[in-house]
């Protein structure tokens, strides 16, 4: 229906199309069919929808030939309601994509909702083949449960996410140097709180804080425990081919003690659940907080930010103080590969045309295209680089939403130039970029989640949602000390066991072994 | 008398009925119609909750898996705990909440002064449009330990100060006392309105037998008021399974998930790798069960013993 | 009508306080949150999210209003707004009206059939795919009509009206019959005036779910150019919502998504205030007393 509604716009976009001005000579190779090709796209992101008047989109037409009408279903902003109704509705689109759609593709993929990729991809579509070669790692976890691959995925480029951050202005005052290993991280922390350092007179100092609570429990990391092994809070990590919780490992009831032991001497913020997405922004500007483990290029902006408003304020990136262990480890980074990107839906017409077009967003052009936009708009060709124009640079717009804005850094199955945003982040986060690359600090075996087949996703579904419950109910009793971490820990893993966890690690593992090959 | 008529005199009698009465039936066909087309039609979805649904297959092309929903939800500690979670926390909304709305329509009946009454009134039902977030929002900072006013005065009075937000036994009373808060104005609406159409001619024989404002309202108002009383707490006993989701995930951390955990932040957080359509339908099949049972036992007895009732 | 003041007694005196002073505190505290957001619509990004606006606006500016004001989607939205709660709550009086009036009356067939399967709805519901895929079979999808008809009725506001349709006793309705009055006569001339309190509640009721309705919206329109403010209000939060991860604007921009989506919301709250006192005035007066024959 939807479809049917939209054929008079179909045809006008064509005619639109075959009206451009003819293609750049030397471009002619990129150009995919003679007669131009329309194809119906739902792509879905919280902040936006595919939009046919992109100029990167209008770009990408000219040179192929190949246009895309948008049909994304609802101005929810909740991708997977989005997803979910386009599927209901019947009419799947000739492309599917956006946000998180690894997990619906991979999961109506082998029901026949979407055609497998790998095939097509070996035979017409040389520049994502040649990625998939390079880094079969990467790509593996893009596959589904049935051994085939639905969707092209979006490669991230560029590993640095979150750092510890300090301000070093109060180490100054305070006469401290940069604490070097936990014992000298309590001890700085201990005199943000006694000693004043924002010289008010009052003992009102948060020494560390989070805005997500869940990064208060990187602190186990300086207890040789682990939190995480992805971007994802609570997640899985492994280590040596063996699939492992962190929350069941003993460096986390060693951390976990000690944090309830920081939280009673007011090390963390008494309100580190509650206080929510604005913490940084509350603590920082009143002059109130001391440590945080936050994102690079965010956190480094408020040097700039509160320069005239909060006096002699630094706050930078601090080497991981090293463990018990003598460890140091940078637990976040980005991961390589977004559950994000475009798959062809089983009713799409033009299969080869269409993975042909999707090869075409990984070619040099392309790529160039769908990071930085129109050539001569947003950036020009310097010296065979992509430079942003000044005015893009000083505008008061987040220079991620004016990509956005034009179509580019959108979440179509491409592959990310991290040069795009290195352009615009500030000195403070290079400098601290630089010192974590100079000690290779940053966590080495990412894990990018598997593939379950049923029986496995059964096992999964059945057990996993109330075991992390469980976990995080009883992490936060343990920091806020209305439990003991030492009286409880048995207990606290029998009835893990009960809940099922080992069952799902054993799913995991199965999966694990079947996807990476070990 | 009747039911020893032959089927043709009832038919004659059917036919008399429409001749004389078919205006009533031409009233009534819009909103009968309007439910069928809008909200019976779409109720063959309900069966997911004996489906393995899957969205792309449909609701046809899902397979059958009986009570296996069922049988996974009670399977889990959690959800029991959930209900119980649901069923305190509802109960305790009835008994705090349901009069707080008929008490502020009785208290503004007192009022004397025409001005004081429509600015009261207008206030109170203020908070209903503010979004949850807001709201949470509010309540998660008057109850900081740091700058929460609730908490500045405890300490003034020589208490310590409480996180209150992450004390699983503070969490019953902060949630129904924000909803009430924020509802209760608008809620008193349906009182006002009711009270309003209370015959003033009662009122006025009332004074010549020269009772006094409180004997009124027991004698007068009250009972006039008391079918739309009923009427409402039948309605409310229908939703004893159903809280407001979104203050709840809103106000709820980990460490209160013993009291806070309701049945739909279960089915919330179950639900996290997917849309478990089929789970929340269960689970929404379940609670419509309970609260039609509930509701039919309520009724009856209100039928039996003030003739009022929901049909 | 009767004077209050000549009802007071003594004894009244302490309970007509006591009454007055509790709802008055209560009264007070629920005016804080609409404060609390007119302070901070007025406040700047930065004020807001240092933490630093409670109760007044601080460093006064009107960048979020500038913001909101200026957009011409806003001011589409409003319109929409306006046309779904007005068209949607006409309509729905419509059928709620003459459909409470036919369940209330002892005299027809079936009633209590009628009104199980009207109450039945209140606890079943079909749930959101096939509610939106029944839009879809019925052409509804992205249209003003299918808005505002799809939400026309609800089985709680036709309860609450024929409750109180059955409470009006029979003695009112039986001089219009000797005159010979239908039953559309007996529903208009009879009943709906007797009626004016409750028809005001459910009218205030239907004005009220559509003036902050937005879910279906958001599902079920595609064009932006249908949306209503609510939607709006919400496209405009997560538009705004900085990004995790790259350098915030809030912090140096004169305003930020809190004082911009507070501005939104100042703003649509002030009709809905403004229509209260139209329907008010019928929960301040006698309404049976004209009816009444001496």
């Amino acid at each position: 229906m939807i479809k049917n509604k939209l054929s008079p716009l179909v045809a006008l976009v064509s005619a639109l199309c075959t009206a451009a001005p003819a293609m750049a000579a030397d471009m002619g190779h990129l150009r995919i069919v003679e007669k131009p090709l329309n194809l119906t796209v739902h792509l879905h992101d919280k902040k936006f929808i595919y939009n046919d008047d992109w100029p990167v989109e209008k770009e990408a037409a000219r040179i192929t030939g190949v246009s895309l009408t948008n049909v994304t279903i609802g101005n929810t902003p909740d991708s997977n309601e989005a997803f979910n109704l386009m599927i209901a509705g019947g009419d799947i689109p000739d492309i599917v994509g956006g946000k998180n759609v690894k997990d619906n593709i991979n999961r109506y993929g082998p029901e026949g909702a979407f055609i497998p990729l790998q095939d097509l991809i070996k035979e017409h579509a040389p520049h994502i083949y040649a990625q998939m070669q390079a880094r079969p790692d990467v790509f593996a976890s893009a596959f589904a449960g049935d051994g085939n691959l639905y969707y092209v995925p979006y490669l991230t480029d560029g590993k640095y996410g979150r750092a510890y951050w300090m301000r070093t202005d109060w180490l100054d005052t305070l006469g401290l140097e940069v604490p070097e290993n936990i014992d000298e991280l309590y001890e700085v922390l201990t005199a943000f709180r006694n000693n004043d350092p924002n010289g008010n007179g009052k003992k009102d100092e948060v020494p560390a804080f989070f805005r997500n609570w869940e990064e208060v429990f990187r602190i186990v990391t300086f207890f040789d425990g682990r939190t995480s092994g992805s971007d994802t809070y609570h997640d899985f990590h492994v280590v040596d081919g063996k699939i492992k919780h962190g929350y069941i490992g003993d460096g986390y009831k060693t951390g976990v003690t000690h944090m309830a032991k920081w939280y009673k001497e007011g090390l963390i913020d008494p309100e580190v659940f509650t206080r929510g997405s604005r913490a940084r922004e509350f603590l920082l500007s009143n002059d109130l907080g001391g440590f945080t483990h936050d994102w690079f290029a965010s956190t480094a902006g408020y040097n700039d930010s509160l320069k005239d408003k909060v006096e002699g304020f630094k706050f930078e990136a601090i080497i991981p103080p090293a463990s018990i262990s003598g460890r140091r480890l940078e637990e976040h980074r980005r991961i390589p590969i977004k559950p994000e990107g475009w798959g062809i839906s089983h009713s799409n017409q033009n299969p080869v045309e269409s993975i042909k077009y999707m090869d075409f967003w990984w070619t040099e052009e392309g790529r160039r295209l769908a990071n930085f936009g129109v050539e001569g708009e947003l950036y020009d060709l310097i010296d065979g680089k992509a430079v942003f124009k000044p005015e893009v640079l000083a505008s008061d717009r987040p220079i991620n939403s004016q990509l956005t804005d034009v179509g580019a850094q959108v979440r179509r199955g491409f592959w990310q130039d991290y040069n795009y945003e290195i352009q615009w982040t500030n000195k403070f986060a290079l400098e601290g970029i630089a010192l974590y690359d100079r000690g290779d600090y940053l966590l080495k075996d990412t894990f990018l989640g598997v593939a379950f087949n049923e029986a496995e996703q059964k096992v999964y579904d059945k057990y996993w949602a109330g075991a992390r419950t469980f976990m995080l109910e009883k992490q936060q009793a343990w920091v806020l000390g209305s439990s003991d971490v030492e009286a409880d820990w048995d207990n606290y893993l029998q009835q893990l066991d009960r809940m099922g966890l080992g069952k799902v690690i054993e799913a995991m593992q199965s999966a694990y072994n079947r996807q990476y090959g070990t | 008398m009747a039911n020893k008529r032959s089927a043709s005199e009832r038919v004659a009698l059917l036919i008399r009925h429409f001749r004389r009465e078919w205006q009533l039936y031409v009233l009534l066909a819009p909103t009968i119609i309007w439910f069928f087309l809008f909200l019976y039609k779409p109720m063959y979805g309900l069966q997911i909750a004996f489906k393995d649904y899957s969205v792309f297959r449909g609701i046809e092309g899902s397979a059958w898996v009986g009570l296996e929903h069922f049988r996974e939800l009670f399977h889990n500690e959690q959800f029991t705990r959930a209900i119980k979670n649901t069923l305190i926390l509802s109960g305790y909304s009835l008994v705090f909440g349901f009069p707080m709305p008929i008490l502020l329509a009785l208290g503004f009946n007192e009022f004397t002064r025409a001005f004081l009454k429509r600015t009261t009134q207008t206030i109170v039902y203020l908070p209903h449009f503010i979004s949850t977030v807001i709201i949470a929002g509010i309540v998660i900072s008057a109850f900081s330990p740091s700058v929460g006013v609730v908490n500045l005065f405890l300490v003034k009075l020589g208490f310590d100060p409480i996180y209150f937000l992450t004390k699983p036994e503070w969490f019953r009373p902060i949630f129904i006392g924000t909803g009430i808060w924020q509802e209760a104005g608008f809620s008193s609406i349906v009182f006002l309105a009711a009270i309003a159409g209370v015959n003033p001619s009662l009122y006025e024989s009332a004074v010549v037998d020269g009772a006094n404002r409180w004997q009124m309202m027991w004698r007068i108002t009250i009972p006039s008021i008391l079918p739309t009383i009923i009427i409402m707490l039948i309605i409310r006993i229908g939703n004893i399974l159903e809280i407001g989701f979104e203050l709840i995930i809103l106000l709820y951390q980990p460490s209160t998930y013993q009291t806070s955990d309701v049945i739909s932040t279960f089915i919330y957080r179950q639900g996290l790798q997917s849309a478990q359509y089929d789970l929340a339908a269960a689970a929404g099949f379940f609670n419509a069960v309970v609260a039609f049972v509930l509701v039919l036992t309520a009724n009856t007895i209100s039928k039996r013993v003030s003739r009022t009732s929901l049909w | 009508m009767i004077s209050n003041m000549n009802l007071y007694s003594r004894g009244d005196k302490f309970f007509a306080v006591a009454s007055t002073v509790l709802v008055c505190i209560f009264t007070l505290s629920t005016l804080y949150p609409f404060l609390y957001i007119a302070a901070v619509s007025f406040s700047s990004g930065f004020a807001v999210t240092a933490g630093q606006v409670t109760l007044t606006p601080v460093d006064v500016t009107l960048a979020a209003y500038e913001r909101v004001l200026a957009d011409p989607m806003f001011w589409n939205s409003y319109k929409n707004t306006f046309i779904y709660t007005f068209v949607g709550t006409a309509v729905s009086l419509l059928i709620i009206i003459p459909g409470a009036y036919a369940l209330s009356r002892p005299q027809l067939l079936g009633r209590r059939y009628w009104n199980f399967i009207v109450a039945f709805t209140m606890w079943f519901n079909a749930g959101m795919i096939p509610f939106f895929l029944n839009m879809r079979d019925m052409g509804l999808l992205d249209s003003y009509f299918g808005i505002i008809i799809g939400f026309a009725c609800n089985a709680f506001n036709i309860i609450l009206l024929r409750n109180f349709f059955e409470g009006i006793p029979a003695s009112f309705e039986e001089a219009a019959r000797m005159d010979g009055a239908n039953e559309f006569q007996v529903l208009w001339k009879v009943f709906v005036p007797l009626s004016k309190p409750a028809i005001a509640t459910i009218t205030l009721f239907c004005i009220v779910a559509r003036w902050n309705g937005f879910f279906w919206a958001m599902v079920l329109l595609q064009d932006k150019d249908k949306l209503p403010l609510q939607v709006y209000l919400r496209r405009i939060i997560v538009e705004l919502t900085d990004d995790e991860e790259f350098v915030s604007s809030t912090l140096t921009a004169l305003y930020s998504f809190e004082t911009v989506s507070a501005a939104i919301m100042v703003c649509s709250i002030i009709p809905i205030l403004m229509i209260y006192p139209f329907i008010q005035k019928y929960f301040n007066k006698g309404i049976m007393l004209g009816g009444v024959k001496e």
